[in-house]
């Protein structure tokens, strides 16, 4: 029995059916990684010790859904004593001391971690051109870009080869990938999930969150993944429900707010109508729509490449050569070797931005560019505050558009930093928000983003899963089969 | 956005132009500033800056060891050290 494109949910039936051994399904995963090689989805493999534990998980299965279900970890994530590159040369040869919180949650629920995926480096990058370990292939077409910066993760979800995969968000990193792989990805509340052991981009941006093909599966990844740690100062000390609880209650009488200064006549005609015939179908189900207004909404791209940039110049000043990473060969002195480390071991999309932050944080520039991102920010905020005084979640598309081919952003880095226009404003207001596949554009997967208030992940849960169960985008395969 | 601005700036950020990037650089950050300074139309009079979405304190507790020594382990990651320190050039001649 095949196990691509099948759900955690069918999957963990299987096993408990004895219908596969955890053996046979981690055995039959690598298969599958194996005949999709091309995709370039994974970094490093965990073969061997994927099999150890489902050997033993089918001596001593853990009571949990998730006991024995492969999972692929995006490779900004440490793992102990498995290589962690942040798709980077800097950290080619890395192999932490430790795993991640995350990391450990998953696999303490019995999670088998198979591999860890491709990323743009430092998860900087919306194409996941900018890995060091290559581009990344869409399984929607040969040259289409899986989205970044967990374009592996989103590929390898997409492809069928895992039911599961970890993803990070700073501006759309989660969300970005699903969209244009046609799956479903979270981005839960600033705090939700510990970032100890995540490789930190933007600190007050980054979290970590779930990414599969449904919104069921990605709440049973989210009650695994969430805990409060006190190694992660911003770790929220919040209950955490249970995720999959409101996901099967209606949503009639609920509502959505349509932000009025998300210009969609710019969006090709064809993204309008999916995005049209989504709201239609949410119509049908009983939820009304609201107007809402969203003020400051159109600075939050130019607010993301300050802030964005600004802690990144400051988090990635520790790959200095010294203590871990790559180190140049042959230094003169210790700044030959500070200076050649890291400009042979970053890319230039890193460079750049750490450039940029360098920049404005520099002193005379830190009121007019940083203090001022960080006002702006909180208006953006607040912006969001009053609109969720009147409606349960808000809806928008995820992204400009469909998968676009490798290269064809050209040079300009601007046209890149706009592919996650709908996607920032949740980050620099701390908030939920999802990508669910609502339609096609050309035969290529879109997606639909819904926001959340404040520790509201349930409720755009919720929505997912009701859009899920009355429509099919989310069960077709690239292959253009629909998944039983 | 001049080229010794950016060789400031990348002195500051210990990264090396060359002549092969300096110009594309220059010009990429140039554009970026431009796109960013679409800021300057934000009214932020008497606005308090939001550095974390959470404006919660940060967590404390109680000043007490809980890791192990681990410095093999962590020396041994290095690109070069002894039983001891990581190693670096030499810096007092």
């Amino acid at each position: 029995m095949s196990i691509q494109y099948k759900s955690i949910k069918d999957l963990s039936n299987m096993l408990l059916k004895r219908d596969i051994s955890h053996e046979e399904l981690i055995k039959e995963t690598f298969s599958l990684i194996e005949s999709n090689i091309d995709l370039n989805a994974f970094i490093t493999l965990n073969k061997d010790s994927a099999i150890e534990k489902a050997i033993s998980l089918d001596n001593n299965k853990v009571e949990s859904t998730l006991s024995g279900i492969p999972i692929a970890q995006k490779d900004l994530f440490c793992t102990k004593d498995l290589r962690t590159t942040c798709g980077s040369n800097m950290l080619s040869s890395f192999v932490p001391p430790y795993s991640a919180t995350v990391i450990t949650n998953l696999e303490n629920a019995g999670c088998i971690s198979v591999g860890k995926t491709n990323m743009d480096e430092f998860a900087m990058g919306s194409s996941n051109e900018t890995s060091f370990f290559g581009n990344v292939e869409n399984p929607w077409g040969k040259n289409l870009v899986p989205g970044g910066s967990s374009g592996g993760s989103a590929s390898a979800v997409s492809s069928g080869i895992v039911p599961a995969a970890t993803g990070t968000d700073t501006g759309g990193s989660i969300r970005q990938p699903a969209s244009l792989c046609g799956i479903t990805g979270l981005k839960p509340t600033y705090g939700r999930i510990s970032r100890w052991g995540m490789i930190a981009f933007a600190s007050s941006l980054d979290q970590a969150g779930p990414m599969a093909r449904t919104a069921e599966d990605c709440a049973i990844l989210l009650n695994h993944m969430c805990s409060h740690d006190l190694k992660d100062t911003t770790s929220l000390d919040e209950p955490i429900p249970d995720f999959t609880e409101d996901l099967d209650k209606p949503i009639k009488g609920m509502k959505i707010g349509i932000v009025k200064e998300f210009d969609l006549s710019k969006l090709d005609n064809d993204v309008v109508k999916v995005f049209e015939d989504s709201k239609n179908h949410y119509e049908s189900m009983g939820a009304e729509f609201v107007e809402i207004s969203l003020p400051n909404i159109s600075l939050s791209v130019p607010t993301y490449y300050v802030v964005a940039p600004a802690e990144c110049s400051s988090n990635l000043s520790r790959f200095d050569g010294v203590k871990f990473g790559t180190r140049c060969d042959d230094p003169k002195n210790l700044e030959d070797l500070y200076i050649r480390t890291r400009s042979e071991g970053f890319g230039d999309e890193v460079k750049r931005r750490i450039l940029i932050g360098s920049y404005v944080l520099s002193a005379g520039f830190y009121d007019a560019y940083y203090k001022k991102a960080q006002q702006v920010r909180r208006l953006i905020k607040n912006d969001f505050d009053n609109a969720f005084s009147q409606v349960d979640v808000i809806m928008s598309p995820t992204t400009r558009g469909a998968a676009f081919e490798a290269g064809s952003k050209g040079s300009d880095p601007i046209q890149m930093y706009l592919e996650d226009l709908f996607t920032i404003p949740a980050n620099l207001a701390g908030l939920p928000a999802l990508s669910l596949p609502n339609g096609f554009v050309n035969n290529k997967p879109i997606g639909l983003q819904l926001i959340g208030n404040f520790l509201e992940e349930s409720k755009i849960l919720q929505f997912a899963h009701n859009f899920q169960k009355t429509s099919d985008f989310h069960l077709k395969t690239p292959r253009g089969e629909n998944i039983s | 956005m001049d080229k010794k601005t950016v060789a400031t700036i990348a002195y500051l950020s210990r990264i090396a132009l060359n002549e092969g990037n300096e110009e594309k650089i220059t010009s990429d950050l140039e554009n970026i500033i431009k796109f960013v300074d679409q800021l300057d139309a934000a009214r932020v009079d008497g606005v308090e800056p939001l550095s974390n979405p959470l404006e919660k304190k940060a967590h404390t507790r109680e000043d007490k060891v809980t890791a192990e020594n681990r410095k093999d382990t962590f020396l041994e990651r290095s690109p070069r050290s002894n039983e001891d320190y990581f190693l670096v050039p030499r810096v007092v001649e």
